[in-house]
Order: C-alpha cells, then structure tokens, then sequence
C-alpha cells in the first residue's frame, strides 16, 4: 500500500491541479482470503478512506479503517493513518517527511500497533525519479514494543497513461529482518484503473520469504461509484501485524470518485497563479479544454456542489451560457461550443454568484474590478 | 442635431447589433473609440467584446469607456512594438505580455528574432509572470528559446517552470534553472527545431 500511496503521490505531483483537495469513500465488499497456516474464510469488510492531498502537490494525508466479519463469526478491525509532506532542496532535488500509525485487533485475540517517521530524498525529472529513505519507529504487539528501522531506495517512471515502480527496502523489526524487492505498475484509461505489484521477499531472518504478487482494477460506474476487483498475495507486515495470506476481494466503493481524464493538451493557462491569489475562485471552479475537430470545442467546469454553472467569454460574446451537468463525471458540468483558435477570455458562475476566473486558466485583471481568465487555442 | 445624432447611433448598432446591449451613452462613446481605432488599422473585435464584457459584469458606462479607451491605446502600443503586419490576435496577446510588465523593446526583439505568429510565444511570457516570474526574467527566458523553439516547446518550458514552482521553487529560480538546465537543447533553440506546432514532442503527463 505504501507503495501504491507513492505512486498516487507522484501522480498527485504531476496532475495537482486536478485532482487537489479532499476525497473520501466507502468501499464494501466481499473476500475469500486464506492466511498462510489457515483454512480458507468468506469475509465481508467495509473500509472507510480518507485522503486530504495539497493543491499543489506538496503532500498529501490519509486514513483508513477496516473492518472484517469472518464466516466464523470472528472479527478483525484496523485503522491507520499516514502522511507526507515535500519541500524543494535545490533544482531537481526535494526532501519529504512523513510519519504513519496505525493499530489493528483481531478477535480480541490479538493486537497490534505501530508509529514511525520517514524522511526521503528525492531526485526528481520531468518523467522520472528516484529516492532514498529512512525510516525508524516502534511496533507493538500486545505489550511488547520493538523497533522500527527500514532504508528503502527506488525508482519511478511516468509515461502517458502509465505509472512504473520499482523499489528496494530492507526493513529490521526486533529481531526480524528481511529485503523486499517490489515492482509496481498503474494503467489509467478513461474509466479504468489497473494497479499491480509483483515482488519477493530475500534474505529474510523471521519475516518469511518468497514472491508476492496483487493486481487490482476499479472500473468507475456512476458520478460516485466504483466497482474494485483485487486479487493476490501479500507477505507479512512485521509492522503493522498483517500476516501474509491470499485473497481474491470484489467491492462497490461509493464516495468521491477521483479518476478523472485529462483533457487533450491545450495552453489553458496555469493553475499555479491561480492559486497564487488569495480569491478563492480558483478551487471553487476549474476549467477543462478539449479540442475535437474544426473549431469544436468542448469545456468542462469542475465545480463541487453547484446546481447552476454558467460561463461568459467573448466565444459568447459576453452572454451567458449555461453548462449541462455531466451525466458521467461528479461536479462536473460541459458545453461543447464553436471557439475559434486564438487567445480568449472566459469567466464562470455558480448558482448565479460572482463572474470568477476558473482554475486552469491564467487569471487576470478585467478593467472592472474583477478576474478574467484567459487561454489560447493553439 | 439630436436627431443626427440619434440617426448616427442607430446606424452603427445596426451595423453591429451586439452594441445595443449598451446603454445609448456608452455606445455612442465606444462606437468613437472603435471608428478612431478603425481609422488607424487597429483590430476592432477585442474592443467591442471588451465593451460587451463590462456590460456582461454590470460595469458602469464610464468604466466601459474608459477599458476600451485603454484596450486601444494598449493595442496601438503593441502594433507599434511588433510592427504594422501583426495579425489582431498577436496583438491581444501582446497588450497581455505589456500589460504583464513586459516592455516594448523585449516585444519588438521577440518580433525580430521569431518567426510569426508570436502569439503563442506572448503568451507564455504573459504566462510566466502571471506565475510570479519576474518580468524581465521571464523575458530573457522567452527571448532565449523564441529563435528555434516551437510552440509546443514553449508550452512543454512554460509547465516545467510552472511545474517546480508548485514544488516550491522561488518563480524567478524556476525559470533560471529550467533555462540552464539544458532547456536549450532539449526545447530545440539549439537542435535545430523548427517552428511547427503541429509536430509536438510526446507528451508526459503534465
């Protein structure tokens, strides 16, 4: 998972203004799972998310809670929380600091709980990273704490529509020690999401050892819905106390859904002066430009909770016009409109409010006290 | 002459209709500044979209006057700049680059070292000090890559800057460093480039 959460962070840094601010959902499902050294189980499991990322990319938190009702009756109940925060060091370089706790309790049988902190030093490019990390902490079962030490190096590499990972860490707990060698990869198309991780577990001194694999894909069916198919197998986490154990899981997550396309490559503008304003315009509306053929333009406002969305430009000569809500996309709202190419100025209102400047344009001043936001058709 | 007047008004909203959202006043005003802007070669339509504009936003008719005023003195300035030849939407995009703290001179040695249009190449200067970029930095950067840049290539510079000033880079630092930091060759003012917009690099994710 904090692999994953990584490579969600990374993306978060390429696309913050898209996809900033605060998302949570609830995911329900089923699972057959079958911990290594028990029989095979059914189990239900609702888990709420939580997951709050800066606009711009800086860092992000998040918290999860689990709760698992076994066909036996039995039940097992987990939380934890984790979060980072980046700062620049010098030109590609950048440090992050980030801390995660958690605690889970199966059955009343068994407890554990753990805190750590972890620095990392960032290489970062256009496309492509690297890092170092260090993390120390405790890990507590029952009474017992141990420490925490793990020092991790890895890589990433962004291509269009895909996410690739890969990351070495050797992580001693107590006693326990052992390497983790892991690979991960994210497809994003439209409405679908493939996550996978394929790693081994190596010289391993109580912590198990072998190859481990998961694959996962959500299909987003509804403004807040999702379907959430995983399946695979995961090695023990000597910290947080999960025991290594297969599992084929499906689930309905309804909530905030935050997979969201980005719009054909256009200059709209940046969101980063937008958001440099104190007016807070800019995360109140954010505006999308897609280009179809001739001079078919389609624009898409994002703007959480309105119930009317209206934009005014000069492609309008200054009247407005109202947005459809889109039947696919939560607060999202569309027009497809004849916008010649050039540089234009557009405004958007909400619920019949102030003329703002929407986020993903550059935003300026319009000669009568107010913002405009211009982009260019190339 | 009330009635000339009165005829002159009519006839003029008659040839653009979209000026009758104007009260009588501000359109007879505004219909001033479009005729003097006509009479010197100016492109009229940002003029008039300027006026519709303000009445969109309730602005009063002085107000609109007075935007419209400055919107052809700030279009006369930068025809002035890039030459007579300019088309009307290098112009707007200039009147943004001036009205952004670039000077004239940077307008017209961007004009002598680029091939048209330069819209795009105004923009991305109008664009890297509305992120905070200093004018005359953001100058220097813009000139340095326009002679063999293409668009694609400045849009490609103009989000890598934008880009580390999110991670937290000073504007200024930003621009410098993606600038230094091989910008040159990698955007093409050193590769040999040319300037088509239509052959962009692939893209990453942004």
């Amino acid at each position: 998972m904090r692999t994953l959460a990584l490579i969600g962070l990374v993306c978060g840094v390429s696309v913050h203004a898209l996809c900033a601010q605060v998302t949570a959902n609830v995911e329900a499902g089923i699972t057959d799972v079958q911990y290594d050294g028990f029989l095979a189980s059914g189990a239900a499991s609702i888990s709420p998310t939580m997951r709050w990322q800066h606009p711009g990319g800086r860092g992000f938190f998040s918290a999860r809670g689990t709760y698992l009702q076994f066909q036996s009756g039995r039940r097992s109940i987990d939380g934890s929380a984790n979060g980072s925060w980046i700062t620049p060091l010098a030109r590609h370089w950048r440090g992050e600091l980030g801390a995660a706790a958690g605690a889970s309790d199966y059955a009343n049988i068994a407890s554990f709980s753990h805190g750590q902190v972890d620095a990392r030093l960032h290489l970062m490019d256009e496309d492509r990273g690297g890092w170092i990390a260090a993390t120390m902490g405790r890990s507590s079962f029952g009474g017992e704490a141990r420490p925490v030490t793990v020092v991790a190096v890895g890589m990433w590499l962004l291509r269009t529509d895909k996410t690739m990972f890969v990351s070495v860490d050797r992580s001693f707990i107590g006693d326990t020690a052992y390497t983790d060698l892991r690979s991960s990869a994210r497809w994003r198309r439209d409405r679908i999401v493939l996550e996978g991780v394929v790693g081994a577990r190596v010289w391993s001194s109580g912590g198990g050892r072998g190859v481990f694999g998961e694959g996962s894909a959500t299909l987003t069916i509804g403004r807040q819905a999702a379907l959430v198919f995983s399946a695979g197998r995961y090695p023990t986490d000597v910290v947080s106390g999960s025991l290594a154990g297969r599992y084929v899981t499906a689930a309905v997550r309804l909530g905030r859904i935050t997979v969201r396309t980005p719009a054909t490559p256009v200059l709209s503008g940046n969101s980063r002066a937008s958001e440099s304003h104190s007016s807070p315009s800019a995360t109140d509306a954010r505006l999308e430009i897609e280009t179809r053929r001739d001079d078919d333009v389609r624009l898409t406002v994002y703007t959480p909770g309105a119930t009317v969305v209206e934009i005014s430009g000069d492609f309008t000569d200054w009247r407005p016009v109202a947005l459809s809500r889109s039947p696919t996309t939560a607060d999202a709202w569309v027009a497809s409109l004849r916008i010649p190419r050039g540089i234009h100025r557009i405004n958007v209102r909400r619920d019949g409010g102030p003329w703002m400047a929407p986020g993903g344009t550059t935003r300026s001043a319009d000669d009568y006290d107010g913002e405009v936001g211009v982009f260019i058709l190339p | 002459m009330i009635l000339a007047a009165l005829l002159l008004v009519t006839q003029v909203a008659a040839q653009d209709p979209r000026l009758e959202r104007l009260d009588p006043d501000t359109r007879s005003a505004v219909v001033a500044v479009l005729d003097s802007a006509r009479d010197v070669g100016l492109p009229v339509e940002s003029i008039i979209q300027r006026a519709l504009e303000g009445a969109t936003k309730g602005a009063s008719g002085a107000r609109i006057v007075a935007a419209v005023r400055r919107l052809a003195v700030d279009l006369g300035a930068a025809r002035g700049a890039l030459g007579t030849s300019a088309a009307a939407p290098e112009l707007e995009a200039a009147v943004a680059a001036l009205r952004a703290g670039a000077t004239p001179e940077v307008l017209a040695h961007l004009r002598n070292v680029r091939r048209p249009p330069l819209t795009m190449a105004l923009s991305v200067l109008a664009d890297l000090v509305a992120s905070g970029v200093p004018a005359d930095s953001a100058a220097a950067a813009v000139l340095a890559l326009a002679p063999k840049a293409r668009d694609a290539d400045l849009v490609e510079f103009r989000r890598a800057v934008e880009r580390d000033i999110a991670l937290g880079a000073p504007p200024g630092a930003a621009t410098s460093v993606r600038l230094n930091a091989g910008a040159l060759d990698v955007y093409g003012a050193n590769s040999g480039a040319t300037n088509n917009a239509n052959n962009p690099r692939p893209r990453s994710r942004p």
